[in-house]
């Protein structure tokens, strides 16, 4: 359980967060999109403790220890491994600082990543495998996910949501990714939060989401229902409509699709730029 | 007719808006009731579905719960889940699966205009089976 509550945070005269609050259940795997500089970089920083509120708080399950971020995996580009290390010593220290007897490196082991390499020859992705095995070797209870993982190649982002898959099989794993791109992640996502001008504009499980979110291909708009953005064809237009329920459906007249995650987001967040 | 066997092959269609466990059940469902996953045979291990398909392992929990609430699967603790095949259940929702299919068909049909004697005699000839009446009328055109 990731608890936040009043929290306000500013870059400066740059107010990100003005008392802002979200709670993320445990074992919830969530995602958290919305457009460039919105704040969600921020806001899983702050989630991380790299960052510190300037009022409100952030609390997490009691269950998680005096030191929650013992238990808070957080996998950003900021990647503190040193330069000069090989990937064994690399190792080597960060089981000495956490005292861990034994290794799994069954991340590692998948890549091309030989264990004399120094840090500073890796790939920003085979960083990202090396970084996210040392956090997992922590068995984390929660596992904080920033966009680093577009930077990496489809193979390495594969076997990275597969060792995700393989944890949230085994145990409970609260997962908050933040994401503008989504196919092959969107079946592993059960809620989506949607941010605007530091605050949440859309809270929805997936499922909901999905029945809520439609495509309707007209000639004329469709009448009292919210559009979020369209598409001008010479003979049709594309309207994305939300909330969209069934007992609409009779009374509309044209085409009604459904959407994709992608298309989802992306029909809220082009609302936003028009 | 080729009868297909092992594991169904199944496809998430992310566009659509019917539940990720839902159409992951359907597949499952249709692999049963066609005989593509015979009775007592062990399914896909939850770890490894999930795994497979990309979905969050919470959804084949979903479906393997719901299929076996349903009667189509059973669990044997630590070792899985098998088909079950109860013969009534079968035939009943093996009948409803073909009521589903044929609406969609029959309600296109009507889309385009044909009526439900020509539906019906088309249907014939498709098959092979020829209706008495159908098969009249052929003659007299030759």
């Amino acid at each position: 359980m990731i608890e936040i509550r009043g929290l306000s945070f500013s870059y400066g005269k740059t107010k990100v967060f003005r008392n802002f609050d979200l709670s993320i259940p445990e074992g919830q795997v969530c995602l958290i999109t919305g457009i460039n500089g919105v704040g969600k970089s921020t806001l899983l920083r702050l989630m991380a403790g790299v960052l510190r509120p300037d009022q409100g708080e952030i609390r997490y399950d009691a269950r998680l220890g005096a030191d929650p971020r013992r238990k808070l995996g957080f996998v950003s580009d900021a990647l503190s491994l040193y330069e000069s290390m090989s990937v064994a010593e690399a190792i080597g220290f960060h089981k000495s600082v956490y005292g861990l007897s034994s290794f799994d490196d069954s991340l590692v082991r998948h890549t091309k990543i030989s264990y004399s390499q120094k840090i500073r020859e890796l790939s920003v992705g085979q960083r990202t495998i090396l970084h996210l095995n040392l956090i997992l070797s922590l068995e984390p209870e929660v596992l904080l996910v920033d966009e680093i993982i577009h930077s990496i190649d489809a193979y390495l982002r594969r076997i990275f949501l597969e060792q995700i898959v393989q944890i949230l099989s085994k145990r409970r794993l609260t997962v908050v990714m933040v994401n503008v791109n989504f196919h092959d992640i969107e079946h592993l996502i059960e809620r989506v939060i949607l941010l605007k001008s530091g605050e949440i504009t859309v809270d929805e499980n997936i499922e909901d989401l999905k029945a809520k979110v439609k495509r309707i291909n007209a000639r004329n708009r469709p009448e009292s229902l919210n559009i979020l953005s369209r598409i001008d064809y010479s003979d049709h237009s594309e309207f994305f409509i939300y909330p969209f329920n069934e007992g609409l459906r009779g009374a509309i007249e044209g085409d009604i699709f459904d959407l994709n995650l992608t298309e989802i987001v992306s029909a809220f967040i082009g609302g936003e730029y028009a | 007719m080729v009868e297909l066997e092992g594991p169904p092959q199944i496809i998430i269609d992310a566009k659509s808006a019917v539940p990720v466990y839902e159409q992951i059940k359907r597949a499952i469902k249709l692999a049963i009731l066609s005989g593509r996953l015979k009775d007592g045979e062990q399914l896909t291990t939850l770890r490894e579905m999930a795994l497979k398909l990309m979905v969050n392992p919470n959804t084949i929990i979903k479906v393997y719960g719901q299929l076996e609430n349903e009667g189509f699967i059973y669990s044997r603790p630590g070792a899985g889940h098998y088909v079950r095949l109860d013969p009534a259940k079968f035939i009943q929702s093996k009948h409803e699966l073909f009521r589903e299919v044929s609406q969609d068909y029959i309600s296109k049909a009507l889309q385009l205009g044909y009526s439900a004697e020509q539906i019906l005699r088309e249907v014939a000839v498709l098959t092979n089976i020829g209706i008495p009446t159908a098969r009249r009328k052929d003659k007299g055109n030759d």
